[in-house]
């Protein structure tokens, strides 16, 4: 019994078998995470190294170098870059996508372990990083509040910040704008010297008196007691009354030396929120308050992170006081949803318009059925798939669902044709099902072939597009499989069941049947039989219009119309601004420019009424330097840094993009001339659907030939069209006060270099004397000089040194010195970063690429040639080097990965369909026919749309090759059976032409309609698979119409020679000399 | 007795042997697969690309009187369903066994 007769005769088996799989299915789709793309960011390992007092110069000699050549040679390393700073190194390691981040990260510690014994004594230990620093925050939140304000860190701190940082997969949670209780001791310099006393000496004496000292304990009796002294402050004002000294008999208080002020930081980030508000009159409102920062480890999901996060919130608003609200900024996961939502949207809408077209054209309902019910069976058989592998739905997932509608109805509608064949003749439904499907189980296995043979080469792509179309690979062999199955059990079953002979007649098929049926599709057959008949009796006029119609339509490829691009920019609805101003710029200056920027785009799109901004944001100041995490990111009293969130792409009541809310900003932002650093990203920039951004690396060890170059290149690229922001990335030089020492006269005063130093450093820094406790919290007890002594250069002059010598006598003494009497204070300018990439010094601008005006191509190779016009002028000399990097990389990588694969399919799409015919050239004719019409129908496509070639339009054509041949293989197929019957070539072409239309008009329609969705698609980030269905149905439709009406005048131009050759050579055999052949031949040879 | 050769379109199987059954002739011999052409109209069966149809054939005995009996049900059967295909002979058994 073969497998279509059991499935027929044991319908119950055989849809409980399906069901099963589709409550398998649907079990795993209730388990899957939702994410955007698979898993793909997980190939960055940062590793942080510090030394303390090292200059940017010193850490890149000492540190960076022997660290990057060390970890240089761990496997599958694409790229080493680093950042050497005052203080510290980092290193960040990029890796080749795919491999596993857990056994990278240990080969990075096994070479840091060889490396530990090569780096400067006062280096520290390496710490490593699952992630990289440049990776965008998944949330952002707000946090506001009035009484508490003064506590706000302590209360976010543990009550917000820990639960948010116990919960798996959070990378870091740090706390912004939420400046800390601390108590200063603030000293006169004066009043010290007048006192003998130094800074030291007072924290000295704070340290030893703020302190509880257990006694042991003591027996009385019968009773044990402890003894204690208790001497920690319970006031902060306690302090103002310790003796610091006594003179003569005079004694000294604290509060005759210094100030206590308890009191917040004195440098601290201030957050200020602007959020949409209908109840302000201005329709929006802005408060002061602080911002938590949620980061993700490599390799979580951001969606599960952000929804644990949020539905802990309300219950740690519970315990917060009643003053303080937490809100929510930027939430990465929304734009996730809202783009998943949108593309299940389409995957429905797809489906609905499959069962149109199969309706239409079969005019039955329960046909339709038959067909369509094969659409989720197959689908959802792909989340086990997508379970198993620990996969998520995702873009790249649901995308594939999309494009797997349209083909998966091919096989049942195959099948199902063939069935409602022999039903007609009079076959009992359940012999036809069987009998029906025996006939055709052949072509319908071969064209679920032809597909796999498309796409499992998929599943051998490497690097960043093979994380994406592994997948889509996978997925739809599996799909593929599934639906070729289930047309050879599924379909037959129901069509046994619910397609009977005689049709009922209602008003419905009187009305299908004279409309649909005699009045559209009998005459569509037959004014394609007259077409087609045309076109085979005038073989040569067609092939000679489709060469110049084929090479008229690459015109726009050689006239460059069309433009290249990596991935797709997607509308994520989060900009974030960064803008610096002069070095030494104070906080409030920057805080007035913020303000005005933020009020300008809030009265701008933030109101109700156009409800485009949602939240704008923005951080000014200085980071704790505690906080070295902080300090790592780009700080100072001089920057400003916005975080914008907008609201849906359907919810903005203005039509506005990112991107154009974006270029507008920029506009803005001219107006601000003092501005030395702007830079306004849309989405994010690194890694797919963020911002279009060309890059230009300038190597070389000379950092000013560097600088001047990139400068060069910089208001070179400035002057494109296309480029609407440039940024260098070494920043300026800093300036910077430094004391230089006289050693000499040092060492007159019993002194040193370092305790100098460290003099400086107490006064100015401060030193954390003790902690003062209360209810269980520590606070810093900070000793220093006070604020308004901090202001000049002369305070720092008249800093008292206090060394200790041996006199001539043998005798220790105690002298004074000022610094200005032992060392000079002088202004100078230090370069604050030094960057590398694979070990050269590195110095990158980056340009971001106005799409609605440009493309990447363009730019790069707009760039390119301003290199290329500097190296002519000789202006490269030496070791400098400029190279092209970031998204224009990866693009070439992926198009040369691609274009690869699409040979490879070529190849294997070959091999199924010779195979399948037992012939070359009818596999040969059609691929002459489909495929370069295919490319011919993407370009046509793009042009008109005007969507740049990009990874996924390319990814559409690739794809569109194994779609396109099944026309081609239906027509073919039909042929050779009309030729096997004894009809003569042309009869046999015209007659499998008119048979053929209607399923191959079918499928493609399917197909077409299925992917349309996608195409015209404006939902939350359609921008991204918009290039993808947009190809397909452009190859599509132009390669069918082509299909339709070439392949039959070449299969008659290859008939026509194979049968004249045998008449030759059947001739030439028989001797007889062939009158015909002198008007006749197609092809001259012999004689 | 006669022996009857029926020979039909596989989707015929089932109405054939329930009109053997409702004949009462119970013994027969069936060919499930085989290949064939009609003599005057319908389409091969050859099981191939071009004639995918196969047919199967029965061959029964039966005394004389079964005959015009089990002729008359084939008969209508084929009428009922022309484009298939079914066509019986009777030939005469000369010994059995």
């Amino acid at each position: 019994m073969s497998l279509y007769e059991g499935a027929v005769k044991r319908p119950i088996m055989t849809s409980l078998v399906f069901i099963a799989i589709a409550i398998f299915g649907l079990f795993s789709l209730s388990k899957l995470p939702i994410d955007l793309f698979p898993d793909i960011d997980t190939n960055m390992i940062m590793v942080m190294e510090t030394y303390a007092g090292a200059s940017a110069e010193d850490i890149e000699n000492n540190v960076t170098r022997p660290l990057e050549n060390t970890l240089n040679s761990v496997n599958y390393l694409k790229h080493i870059t680093s950042k050497s700073m005052e203080n510290y190194a980092i290193i960040t390691m990029e890796f080749e996508y795919g491999h596993n981040i857990d056994q990278l990260t240990n080969d990075v510690r096994d070479k840091l372990d060889m490396i530990s014994t090569a780096l400067p004594d006062g280096a520290g230990t390496p710490i490593i990083f699952k992630f990289s620093s440049d990776m965008i925050p998944i949330l952002v939140l707000s946090a506001q509040a009035n009484e508490s304000r003064d506590a706000l860190y302590k209360i976010l701190d543990d009550q917000v910040a820990n639960p948010i940082a116990r919960i798996a997969g959070v990378g870091s949670v740090s706390i912004s704008g939420a400046p800390e209780r601390t108590v200063y001791v603030y000293c006169q310099p004066e009043k010290l010297e007048a006192y003998n006393l130094t800074v030291e000496a007072i924290s000295q004496k704070i340290a030893v008196e703020n302190r509880n000292v257990p006694g042991g304990s003591f027996d009385t009796g019968n009773n044990a007691y402890t003894l204690r002294v208790q001497g920690e402050f319970k006031d902060p004002k306690q302090m103002e009354n310790i003796v610091v000294s006594t003179m003569g008999n005079k004694t000294v208080y604290l509060r005759d030396v210094a100030t206590v002020a308890d009191t917040l930081q004195e440098r601290a980030q201030k957050v200020i929120t602007y959020f949409t508000n209908p109840s302000d009159p201005q329709g929006y409102s802005g408060e002061q308050g602080a911002m938590i920062i949620v980061q993700k480890q490599s390799g979580a999901n951001s969606v599960a992170i952000a929804e644990k996060v949020l539905e802990l919130l309300p219950r740690l608003q519970r315990t917060l006081p009643s003053d303080v609200t937490i809100g929510v900024i930027v939430n990465t996961s929304e734009n996730i949803y809202a783009t998943i939502g949108s593309l299940e949207e389409t995957i429905i809408y797809a489906m609905l318009f499959v069962a149109i077209v199969c309706f239409i054209f079969l005019g039955r309902w329960r046909a339709v059925v038959v067909i369509v019910i094969t659409i989720p069976l197959s689908l959802i058989a792909s989340f086990i798939y997508l379970s198993a592998t620990g996969s998520s739905l995702n873009m790249i997932s649901l995308s594939c669902l999309s494009i797997a509608i349209g083909n998966v109805v091919d096989d049942a509608i195959v099948v199902l044709e063939n069935v409602t064949n022999h039903i007609e003749r009079g076959s009992d439904p359940k012999q036809a099902a069987i009998h029906g499907t025996n006939e055709v189980a052949i072509s319908v296995v071969a064209s679920t072939l032809t597909m796999i043979g498309v796409f499992f080469p998929l599943t051998m792509v490497t690097g960043m597009s093979g994380v994406l179309f592994k997948e889509l690979g996978w997925m739809m062999c599996i799909i593929m499989t599934v639906s070729t199955t289930s047309a050879l059990t599924f379909t037959p079953m129901l069509c046994s069941l619910m397609l009977r002979l005689k049709k009922r007649e209602n008003w419905f098929s009187r009305w299908y049947n004279h409309f649909v049926v005699r009045g559209m599709l009998d005459k569509l057959d037959v004014w394609y039989a007259k077409r087609i008949n045309w076109a085979v009796r005038h073989r040569g006029v067609v092939v000679l219009g489709i060469i110049v119609f084929f090479f008229l339509s690459l015109m726009p490829v050689f006239t460059k119309q069309i433009g290249t691009g990596f991935f797709p920019s997607q509308d994520s609805g989060r900009i974030s601004v960064s803008l610096e101003l002069p070095i030494g710029t104070r906080q409030a200056r920057a805080e007035e420019i913020a303000n005005e920027l933020a009020n300008k785009w809030m009265t701008r799109w933030g109101t109700p009424e156009t409800k485009v901004l949602k939240a704008c944001n923005f951080t000014t100041g200085q980071a704790d330097t505690d906080n070295t995490f902080a300090s790592m990111q780009n700080n100072g009293t001089h920057i400003i840094s916005f975080n914008i969130s907008m609201y849906k792409v359907k919810d903005r009541l203005m039509n506005l993009t990112m991107y154009d809310v974006g270029n507008q900003m920029r506009e803005d932002l001219k107006a601000y001339p003092e501005l030395v650093k702007k830079n306004v990203v849309e989405g994010g920039q690194s890694g797919m659907g963020g911002q279009t951004v060309a890059q230009f690396e300038v190597y070389g060890y000379n950092l000013a030939q560097t600088d001047s170059l990139i400068r060069i290149l910089r208001d070179s690229m400035m002057t494109l069209d296309g480029v609407s922001q440039s940024l260098i990335s070494r920043s300026d030089y800093q300036p910077e006060i430094q004391v230089d020492f006289d050693r000499e006269k040092l060492a007159r005063y019993g002194l040193d270099l370092s305790t100098a130093g460290a003099f400086i450093r107490s006064r100015f820094n401060g030193t954390t004397a003790s902690y003062f406790r209360e209810d269980g919290n520590e606070y810093d007890i900070v000793v220093r000089y006070s604020p308004e002594v901090r202001e000049s250069i002369e305070t720092i002059e008249n800093i008292m040194l206090y060394g200790t010598r041996t006199n001539e006598r043998g005798m220790t003494e105690v002298c004074k010195v000022r610094i200005k009497d032992v060392g000079q204070v002088v202004e100078r300018f230090t370069m604050p970063t030094i960057e590398r990439k694979d070990r050269q010094r590195v110095n990158t601008l980056t340009c971001v690429v106005n799409t609605d005006k440009s493309n990447l191509g363009k730019v790069v190779e707009a760039g390119q040639a301003f290199v290329e016009g500097m190296r002519d002028r000789g202006l490269l000399t030496g070791d400098v080097d400029i190279q092209v990097a970031g998204s224009y990389e990866d693009q070439q990588d992926s198009f040369r990965d691609l274009g690869m694969l699409g040979l490879l399919i070529l190849i294997i799409v070959f091999i199924v369909m010779a195979a399948q015919f037992e012939s070359m050239s009818d596999p040969f004719i059609i691929m002459l026919v489909s495929i370069p019409f295919t490319f011919t129908g993407v370009v046509l496509a793009l042009w008109i749309t005007g969507v740049d070639l990009n990874v996924m339009s390319m990814l559409g054509a690739i794809m569109l090759i194994g779609i396109v041949v099944k026309n081609g293989i239906v027509l073919i197929d039909y042929i050779h059976l009309l030729r096997e019957r004894g009809y003569s070539v042309i009869t046999a072409v015209v007659a499998a032409g008119r048979s053929r239309l209607r399923p191959v008009l079918m499928t493609t329609l399917t197909t077409i309609l299925g992917m349309l969705p996608m195409a015209i698609g404006t939902g939350q980030g359609s921008e991204m698979w918009q290039p993808m269905g947009i190809s397909i149905i452009g190859g599509l439709l132009v390669s069918t119409v082509m299909t339709l009406v070439v392949v039959p005048s070449v299969y008659c131009i290859f008939q026509g020679i194979k049968i004249q050759r045998e008449r030759v050579k059947w001739a030439d055999e028989l001797g007889i000399e062939l009158e015909w052949k002198k008007k006749h031949h197609i092809f001259k040879r012999r004689k | 007795m006669k022996a009857v050769f029926i020979a039909f379109d596989q989707a015929h199987r089932e109405e054939v042997i329930a009109a053997l059954n409702s004949s009462m002739m119970r013994g027969f011999t069936c060919f499930e697969d085989v290949q064939g052409r009609g003599s005057v109209s319908g389409e091969p069966h050859y099981g191939s690309h071009a004639w995918p149809g196969m047919n199967s054939a029965i061959l029964s005995m039966c005394e004389d009187d079964r005959v015009p009996v089990i002729m008359e049900r084939l008969r209508k059967i084929d009428h009922e369903r022309p484009m298939l295909g079914l066509r019986a002979f009777v030939l005469p058994v000369e010994e059995s066994l």
